[in-house]
């Protein structure tokens, strides 16, 4: 029993922060599709899953997930679950993963496919195809950094992987990027409350705004482990239990989040001007992104008479 | 990172868990009567007798000297198990830990073996009618004379002082709001004990009036004035991990599954428990590998005493939903009214909040 993350995994995500901090500014959100993707390209971060004998890093999931919290906490734009995370699996075995990065990919299980017309290739249910051969047609979505097409395929092959490896990790690395955006919204909110002034002191030094700050605060706290345990037990008989119970705690502490944030931030932060808007769009995006909390509270549900809790 | 035990811990489970079923007695009366209280000191005779009572304990007081990560598996088995509820645990959870870190070896060896077995069993004797949330506000005394002190004042919401032996608390020894505290242990029979009876009519607390009980010196924990300190240990013991272990919530969300499952939507809010228990036992393993490595978790235990307390009344809210009219025939209701007091134990949850918000987040005070 060793419940904490290495230092492998910490110093990977402190990479990723640090790149993304340089290269994915919050002004790169309003200006730029994929800010930090090739340099981020470059530190590995989308070939981490990839095998080592197929040129990738040869990580598992759980070396990922702080990384993955950071993508989160920069909003980092583009389909970065669905290239990081889904292809290595959906793609098994072509050498285009070694790419990855450089080649943008697009998947959706079903429904609609995020950023697909960034794409190089695209995965629609079990077929893949390039970009030359769909029709695109936008959806109206929340998040302006995230958005959603509705994909007809005009010719495609099958896929060489499947799908069964890659949405559960797939629902566990959005669970994590969740974390991370409740992260930067509880941390951005603490701050305008210290700064923002009212009746002759900081709103931050009233009960009122403390208490739903510290609320969001145990919310992230107690949900970031059941994201850490999903991708710990990917190969173990709780493994369906355990992904959708992380999804559905990311989801709930980051709704939380953004519902405080709006309300700490009062006025300012209803705005198109504040940049607090990419954080809530994505923190409702990814929220819904592979089943929302009570999909995948009735999956835990279904799954508990079968799962043992105690080894 | 992984979340593994060991073959050694898998073995003391089964071990455990083996005993357990052997010897949990049926539902004892409420450990606040008289005949109750007898009861679940036998029980904890009974647990002392298997070296099951204090598992993470040194040898020499009566323990196993159980990891942490085993006194979890404990917990966990104890509560899966449906045992009784422990009549020792202000002892055992909240002045133990004190008495270890702070206590002379005399102190440990003259106090600890009788927690352990039940021979004594300790009430706290925290709150006075003016000094609540504000504990430092306390007014209660402590005199010096020759040999001890004589402890003068009015303690009240003194858990278990209605039938147990020994107290422990705060009293002034000087002015000075924080450092004027000095942290005495007595025993309870020369001091007027009032119980009082709890919203269930039974008596699971009591007022303490001292007046000018006589205690020798070697009943001060620690040195006169540093009884703020020491109690702060004592009370992020009661916060945290120490007196709240993950195995009752776990044990409470899996009943209230199987009472849920009928009814899909109030299943959906039951599932919704089941998850926040889980994430509470996670969250306390990834504690104890901090603990387990010399961190200390300081102002964090109030997030936890918050989550566990109001995921306690919200699944045993559930459960009177679910139940209705027939709740108060079964545990249910008593368990309801247990977790009622959660948020306002051990420093109400309001208290607790502006903790996080000003040591944790770094709001303004």
């Amino acid at each position: 029993m060793n419940f904490a993350f290495t230092d492998d995994q910490l110093a990977l995500a402190a990479t990723v922060r640090d790149v993304l901090r340089a290269h994915c500014p919050p002004q790169a959100l309003r200006t730029e599709r994929v800010p930090g993707w090739a340099e981020l390209a470059a530190t590995g971060f989308f070939t981490a899953l990839v095998p080592d004998a197929a040129g990738g890093l040869g990580l598992e999931l759980i070396d990922l997930v702080p990384a993955l919290e950071e993508t989160g906490r920069a909003c980092l734009p583009g389909p970065v679950v669905e290239t990081a995370v889904a292809v290595p699996y959906l793609l098994k075995g072509l050498p285009e993963l070694t790419k990855l990065g450089a080649l943008t990919v697009s998947a959706a299980h079903d429904g609609l496919a995020p950023d697909a017309d960034l794409a190089d290739l695209v995965v629609m249910g079990p077929r893949v195809t390039t970009r030359d051969r769909v029709r695109l047609a936008p959806a109206p979505g929340a998040d302006p950094c995230r958005r959603m097409f509705e994909v007809s395929l005009t010719g495609s092959d099958e896929l060489p992987g499947s799908w069964a490896a890659a949405l559960p990790r797939a629902t566990v690395a959005t669970a994590a990027q969740l974390i991370g955006v409740a992260r930067h919204l509880l941390d951005t909110s603490v701050g305008y409350a210290r700064a923002r002034t009212q009746f002759g002191g900081p709103i931050g030094g009233f009960q009122a705004v403390k208490h739903m700050l510290a609320d969001v605060a145990i919310a992230i706290e107690f949900a970031a482990p059941l994201v850490s345990r999903a991708a710990l037990t990917l190969e173990r008989p709780s493994a369906v239990r355990d992904v959708s119970a992380a999804k559905a705690a990311a989801s709930e502490a980051a709704a939380l989040a953004a519902r405080t944030a709006l309300q700490v931030h009062g006025a300012i932060g209803y705005t198109y001007e504040l940049d607090l808007r990419f954080w809530l769009a994505r923190a409702w995006s990814l929220s819904a992104a592979y089943g929302g909390a009570a999909e995948h509270r009735a999956i835990v549900r279904a799954e508990l008479p079968g799962a043992a809790r105690f080894p | 990172m992984d979340l593994d035990f060991t073959r050694a811990e898998q073995d003391f489970r089964t071990e455990i868990r083996g005993w357990l079923a052997d010897h949990v007695p049926a539902a004892l009366p409420s450990m606040d009567t008289s005949d109750g209280f007898a009861a679940h000191r036998a029980w904890e005779a009974e647990l002392a007798a298997a070296r099951l009572s204090v598992v993470s304990w040194p040898i020499e007081y009566g323990g196993r000297a159980a990891s942490l990560i085993e006194w979890l598996i404990f917990e966990e088995e104890y509560w899966a198990a449906g045992a009784p509820g422990r009549v020792t645990q202000n002892g055992i959870f909240l002045l133990a830990p004190t008495l270890m870190r702070f206590g002379t070896e005399d102190q440990r060896t003259r106090w600890l073996p009788g927690m352990a077995t039940a021979e004594h069993v300790w009430a706290q004797a925290w709150s006075e009618p003016e000094a609540g949330s504000d504990l430092a506000a306390l007014t209660s005394r402590a005199e010096r004379v020759d040999g001890g002190w004589r402890l003068h004042g009015h303690k009240t919401w003194s858990s278990r002082a209605a039938y147990a032996s020994h107290g422990f608390g705060l009293f002034r020894t000087s002015g000075e709001r924080h450092r004027g505290l000095t942290y005495f242990l007595f025993p309870l029979d020369e001091v007027e004990v009032r119980p009082i009876a709890q919203l269930d009519g039974e008596h699971g607390f009591a007022e303490l009036h001292f007046d000018g009980v006589f205690v020798p010196d070697d009943m001060v924990l620690g040195e006169p004035g540093e009884g703020w300190r020491i109690a702060m240990a004592t009370t992020s013991s009661e916060r945290g991990l120490a007196l709240r272990s993950p195995g009752r919530f776990l044990a409470t969300a899996d009943r209230l599954l199987r009472l849920a499952a009928p009814d899909p939507v109030l299943a959906d809010r039951a599932a919704r428990c089941w998850i926040d228990a889980e994430a509470y036992r996670l969250h306390t393993f990834a504690t104890a590998r901090r603990l387990t490595e010399g961190a200390e978790i300081g102002s964090a235990t109030s997030m936890g005493k918050v989550f566990w307390s109001e995921l306690d009344l919200r699944m045993h809210t559930l459960a009177m939903e679910l139940l209705g009219e027939r709740a108060a025939a079964t545990s249910w209701h008593d368990g309801f009214l247990f977790a009622l007091a959660g948020p306002i134990y051990a420093g109400t949850n309001e208290i607790q909040r502006s903790i996080i918000a000003e040591r944790v987040l770094g709001l303004p005070r």
